[in-house]
C-alpha cells in the first residue's frame, strides 16, 4: 500500500493527518535531541580534543583523570564474549527449529520456550545470576564470582532469543522451491543447511549478530549487578570490570556538579555512536537482502 | 557429505537447542522453587489487611502490593502517553509518507528501538533537572518516569502500527475508496478494524517492554519504599527496581525469597504479554494467509 | 497450641503498638498529619529512617515518606537544590556546602566505620599499615596477615559515599585504593557482598555490623558502640540529616522525633549512639 495518495476531505481529517505527520517527525526530533543532548554536554570535552583523550585515559580521580578507557574496554570485552558465546548456540538452536533436523513435535515443544525467553526481563537474569551463577563461579574459579565471565554468560542468555529470531526469519526467507529442489536431488537436511540455508541467510545472520551486539552493549542491569564495577582495566575473565552503561547508572546518582558526573556524558556519547553504527550497518544489510531477494 | 560430519552437525544443533532449553527451564524452575515459600497473601500485603490496603486506608510494609501497583500505574501512563504518537506516526509512515521520509524516519525508529535504555533514562533525568530550575514542581516522579518510558516504547508502537497496516491486502483500501470513502474514513472504518489484531499485539509487546525496564526508571522517580503514589509528581515503587535493590540489600531470608517471588511475578507478567502478542501475531498471519479477514 | 501462640502474639503486638502510640503522643505526634516527605542520601541512615517512617505512616496513614539512598554526596546536593526535604550524610557537610546551599544540620547519632570480613575468616584484626597495604593492592592473600591461604577480594564504595570518605581519611590516611576493588553502592550492599564472599574485606557503618559479617579489630580496638562512644575506636563520625533552611512542618516533626526517648531507642536498637546536635 505504499505511495498512497492520501488527501484530507474535511477539517477534522486534516488535523488528524497533521497530527500523524507531526508524530512521525517527533520521533525524528527525539533521536536528534538525544544526539544533540550528549553532544552539548560533551562539547567542552570535544572542543579541546579532550574527548578523544578521555577515550584512552584510565580513571584516576586522585590524579584528576576521569578517562573512560576502562569502561570502554569493559563494555567491549563483556559484549564480545557474550556474542561469541551466544552466536554458536543461537545458530544451532535456529537450525534446530527451522532446518528439519529434529522431529516436528519436539520443535513444537521447544520453540515456545525460546519465544518466552524474549519476555524475561534483564533484571531477573541479573537477580538469578547473583544467587545461582555467582556463588558457583566463586567456588569453581576463585575470586568473588562477580566477574566479566558472570556478566558475559548472562548477557549471552539475554541476547540469544534476539539472534534466534533473526536467524530463524532468515532461514525461513529462503524460497521453498530451492529447498524442494535440493530434496529432490537427494540432499539430507544437514546438507540443505550447510549448502543452501546458511549461505542464503548470511546477511540476515550478520544483521541479527549486529543487533544482538547492540543489545549486549546497551544492557545496563546485568553488567551493573554482576560485573563487580571495579575501575581497573579488565585483565582476566574472573576479574571484575565496569561497563559504560554500569558507569552511567552508578555515577548518575552522584553529585551533578562533580567531574565524575560530566564523564557520563562522554560515556553516553560513546554508547550513542556505537549503537548508531551497529544499527546503521544492520539496516544496510537488511535493505541489501531485500533488494537481492 | 560424509555421515560422521552430518552426525556432528545434527548433534551440535541438538546440543545447542536442548542446552538452551534446559538452562531456561532450570532458571524458571529455580525461580519458582525459591519463591514458593512466600507465595501467599502476606507476600502482597505484608501484615496489613488486604481490604484496607487496597482502599489505601493503611500503608503496606513488607508487601509487593505497592510495587505491583506502581508498575501498573507506570505502564498505563507510559502507554497512554505513547500510544497516540506511536499510532499517528505509524499511520503516517504506512500511508502518506514519501519513500524518502519513510527511509529517514524508519532509520530513526530503528535507532530509537536500539538505543540503550539507560541513555533514555539519562536524558529524562537531565531534562527533569533542567526544567526544575524554572518549574520547581517538576521533580523525579511517576509522570517524568512514564514520559521517559514512553520514549522507550514509542518505536515499538510505530513499527507495530506500520507493520499491521502495511501487511493488509491492498484491495481493502481500494475497495473502500471506490465506494466513496475519504482516505481517512477508509482508515478509520476499514483499515484500523482489520489491523486490530496486529495493533493489539504491538500494544501488548510495548506494555511488556515498559514493565520490564529498570534502567529508565532508576533515576527518574522510583524509590525502594514509598507506598502508593498519590499524584503524578510522587515517587513510586516498581517491581523491577524492587528486584534490583533486593539483590544487593536483602536483610533476611524472607526478603530474599520475596525478591524471587517478585521476579516470578514480573516474568509471568512480561512472558504472558509477549506470549499473547506472539499468539495474536500468528493468528493474524493465518487469517491473512487464508484470506478470512473480517 | 499454634492458635494460642497467634493470639498471644497478636495481643502483644497490639499492646506494643498502643504503648508506642501513647509515648509518641507525649512528645511529637504525627496523628492527623498529612503530606509527603522525601529523604535521600546516606545509606547508613536507612535502617533508622525506615523504622521511623513506618511508625509515622502507621500513625498517620495519609503521610507518605520516600527514602532513597545514593550516598552522602547525593543527599547533600539533593537537599541543597530542593529536590528532597531531608538530605542524609554520613559526614559533616563542608563549610562551602553549608554556606552555598544554606543547610541546617541535624546530627542525631554517632557511628563508626568498621572493617568487616566473612565470619569464617580466622583473621581477627589488622593494623593500619597492613590495612593500607591491602587496599593498595600490595597484600593480596590472607595468609600474609595471618589468615588462610585465600585471595583477598577488596570491596569499596562509590565516590558519593560518606562512609568511604571517613574510612579513606581516617583509616587509610588518604592512602590509595587500588582500582581492581569491587564497587558497591550502599552499606546494605556491602554487608550482603561480604556475607557471601569468604575472601572479602570491606568497610561498613558500625550500625550495620550483624551476625552475617565479622568486624575486625583496627589497631587492636574492636569496633562497636562502646568503643566509638569512649573514643577508643578512632574511625568514627556523626550521622547528619540536613534541611535547606530551618526544618518546617513534617520534616521538623520527623527530625525532632529523633531526639525524643522513643526516637533514641530506635537509634540504639539499630546499633548507633544517639547524639545531640553539634
Amino acid at each position: 500500500m505504499a505511495n498512497h495518495f492520501f488527501p484530507a476531505r474535511e477539517k477534522g481529517e486534516k488535523i488528524f493527518l497533521h497530527f500523524c505527520g507531526f508524530s512521525a517527525y517527533f520521533t525524528f526530533c527525539l533521536v536528534l535531541l538525544l544526539f544533540g543532548f550528549f553532544l552539548f554536554f560533551a562539547f567542552p570535552l570535544l572542543k579541546s580534543g579532550g574527548y578523544f583523550l578521555l577515550l584512552v585515559t584510565p580513571w584516576q580521580p586522585l590524579a584528576g583523570n576521569y578517562g573512560i578507557a576502562p569502561m570502554i574496554a569493559g563494555t567491549g570485552v563483556i559484549s564480545l564474549l557474550a556474542v561469541c558465546i551466544a552466536f554458536p548456540v543461537s545458530l544451532g538452536a535456529a537450525a534446530f527449529c527451522e532446518a528439519d533436523l529434529a522431529h516436528k513435535n519436539l520443535v513444537r515443544w521447544i520453540r515456545p520456550v525460546f519465544q518466552l525467553m524474549t519476555g524475561i526481563p534483564t533484571v531477573v537474569y541479573g537477580f538469578l545470576a547473583v544467587f545461582l551463577l555467582v556463588p558457583f563461579l566463586r567456588k569453581a574459579m576463585g575470586g568473588s564470582g562477580f566477574s566479566i565471565l558472570a556478566a558475559s554468560l548472562m548477557l549471552a542468555l539475554l541476547i540469544a532469543p534476539t539472534m534466534i529470531l533473526f536467524f530463524s526469519d532468515a532461514f525461513r526467507a529462503v524460497p521453498k522451491e530451492d529447498l524442494r529442489a535440493m530434496t529432490a536431488m537427494g540432499a539430507r537436511p544437514e546438507e540443505k543447511l550447510v549448502f543452501l540455508l546458511l549461505p542464503r541467510a548470511r546477511s540476515g545472520i550478520v544483521a541479527g549478530l549486529l543487533l544482538a551486539a547492540g543489545r549486549a552493549v546497551g544492557d545496563t542491569l546485568i553488567a551493573l549487578m554482576l560485573a563487580g564495577n571495579s575501575l581497573a582495566f579488565p585483565s582476566s575473565l574472573t576479574e571484575p570490570a565496569r561497563t559504560l552503561t554500569g558507569h552511567i547508572a552508578l555515577v548518575m546518582a552522584s553529585d551533578t556538579q562533580s567531574p565524575e558526573f560530566r564523564s557520563i556524558f562522554a560515556c553516553g556519547l560513546t554508547l550513542y555512536l556505537i549503537t548508531t553504527l551497529l544499527i546503521f550497518f544492520c539496516r544496510r544489510l537488511m535493505v541489501a537482502e531485500r533488494e537481492n531477494g | 557429505m560424509k555421515a560422521p560430519l552430518r552426525m556432528a552437525i545434527r548433534s551440535a544443533a541438538f546440543a545447542a537447542a536442548l542446552g538452551l532449553f534446559f538452562i531456561v527451564i532450570f532458571l524458571l524452575a529455580a525461580l519458582f522453587v525459591k519463591a514458593l515459600p512466600v507465595l501467599d497473601m502476606r507476600l502482597l500485603f505484608g501484615d496489613t489487611p488486604p481490604m484496607e490496603a487496597i482502599m489505601g486506608v493503611r500503608p503496606v510494609f513488607d508487601g509487593l502490593f505497592p510495587a505491583i501497583c506502581g508498575t501498573l500505574l507506570l505502564v498505563i501512563c507510559a502507554v497512554v502517553l505513547a500510544l497516540p504518537m506511536g499510532m499517528g506516526a505509524g499511520i503516517h509512515l504506512a500511508l502518506s509518507a514519501s519513500p524518502g521520509t519513510r527511509r529517514r524516519i524508519g532509520f530513526c525508529v530503528d535507532l530509537l528501538a536500539g538505543m540503550p535504555s539507560i541513555l533514555i533514562g539519562l536524558l529524562g533525568f537531565s531534562i527533569i533537572l533542567f526544567l526544575y530550575r524554572y518549574f520547581p514542581f517538576i521533580t523525579p516522579g511517576l509522570l517524568p518516569a512514564a514520559a521517559s518510558l514512553a520514549c522507550l516504547i514509542l518505536p515499538y508502537l510505530i513499527r507495530g502500527t506500520w507493520q499491521a497496516i502495511h501487511t493488509l491486502p491492498p484491495e481493502l483500501m481500494r475497495t473502500a475508496l471506490s465506494l466513496g470513502a475519504s482516505p481517512v474514513q477508509a482508515l478509520r472504518h476499514v483499515l484500523l478494524p482489520a489491523a486490530k489484531p496486529g495493533l493489539t499485539g504491538c500494544i501488548l509487546l510495548s506494555v511488556g517492554r515498559a514493565a520490564e525496564d529498570t534502567a529508565v526508571i532508576l533515576l527518574t522517580g522510583t524509590v525502594a519504599a514509598y507506598g502508593l503514589p498519590s499524584g503524578f509528581w510522587d515517587p513510586f515503587e516498581a517491581l523491577p527496581f524492587f528486584i534490583y535493590t533486593t539483590a544487593a540489600e536483602y536483610s533476611s531470608q524472607r526478603e530474599l525469597a520475596m525478591g524471587f517471588a517478585a521476579s516470578l511475578i514480573l516474568v509471568g507478567l512480561c512472558g504472558g504479554l509477549f506470549g499473547l502478542a506472539a499468539l495474536i501475531r500468528r493468528t493474524v498471519q493465518l487469517k491473512i494467509f487464508t484470506g478470512k479477514l473480517s | 497450641m499454634r492458635y494460642i501462640q497467634k493470639i498471644f502474639m497478636l495481643s502483644f503486638v497490639m499492646i506494643f503498638s498502643f504503648v508506642v502510640q501513647v509515648y509518641a503522643g507525649e512528645s511529637v505526634s504525627f496523628k492527623g498529619k498529612s503530606g509527603t516527605l522525601q529523604i535521600a542520601g546516606g545509606t547508613a541512615h536507612i535502617p533508622v529512617m525506615r523504622d521511623l517512617a513506618r511508625l509515622v505512616m502507621t500513625e498517620a496513614p495519609s503521610v507518605r515518606i520516600a527514602i532513597a539512598g545514593g550516598g552522602s554526596g547525593v543527599g547533600i546536593q539533593k537537599v541543597g537544590e530542593g529536590l528532597v526535604d531531608i538530605g542524609n550524610s554520613g559526614r559533616r557537610p563542608t563549610e562551602r556546602e553549608i554556606e552555598s546551599y544554606g543547610l541546617v544540620l541535624y546530627r542525631w547519632a554517632l557511628d563508626g566505620v568498621a572493617l568487616a570480613v566473612h565470619p569464617s575468616n580466622p583473621v581477627d584484626g589488622l593494623d593500619a599499615a597492613s590495612l593500607a597495604a591491602i587496599y593498595k593492592g600490595e597484600i593480596r592473600n590472607w595468609k600474609e596477615v595471618g589468615g588462610a591461604d585465600r585471595a583477598i577480594t577488596l570491596y569499596t564504595r562509590d565516590a558519593a559515599s560518606g562512609t568511604r570518605e571517613v574510612f579513606w581519611t581516617q583509616a587509610l590516611k588518604k592512602g590509595e585504593i587500588v582500582d581492581t576493588a569491587h564497587v558497591v553502592p550502599s552499606n546494605g550492599a556491602m554487608k550482603t557482598a561480604i556475607a557471601q564472599d569468604p575472601g572479602a574485606i570491606g568497610y561498613v557503618s558500625v550500625g550495620h555490623l550483624e551476625p552475617g559479617i565479622k568486624g575486625l579489630r583496627f589497631d587492636g580496638v574492636m569496633p562497636g558502640v562502646d568503643t566509638v562512644l569512649s573514643g577508643a575506636y578512632t574511625v568514627s563520625r556523626g550521622l547528619y540529616s540536613s534541611t535547606k533552611g530551618e526544618a518546617t512542618g513534617l520534616a521538623a516533626d520527623f527530625l525532632n522525633y529523633l531526639y525524643t526517648p522513643e526516637g533514641q531507642a530506635i537509634i540504639r536498637e539499630k546499633g548507633f549512639i544517639p547524639a545531640g546536635r553539634d
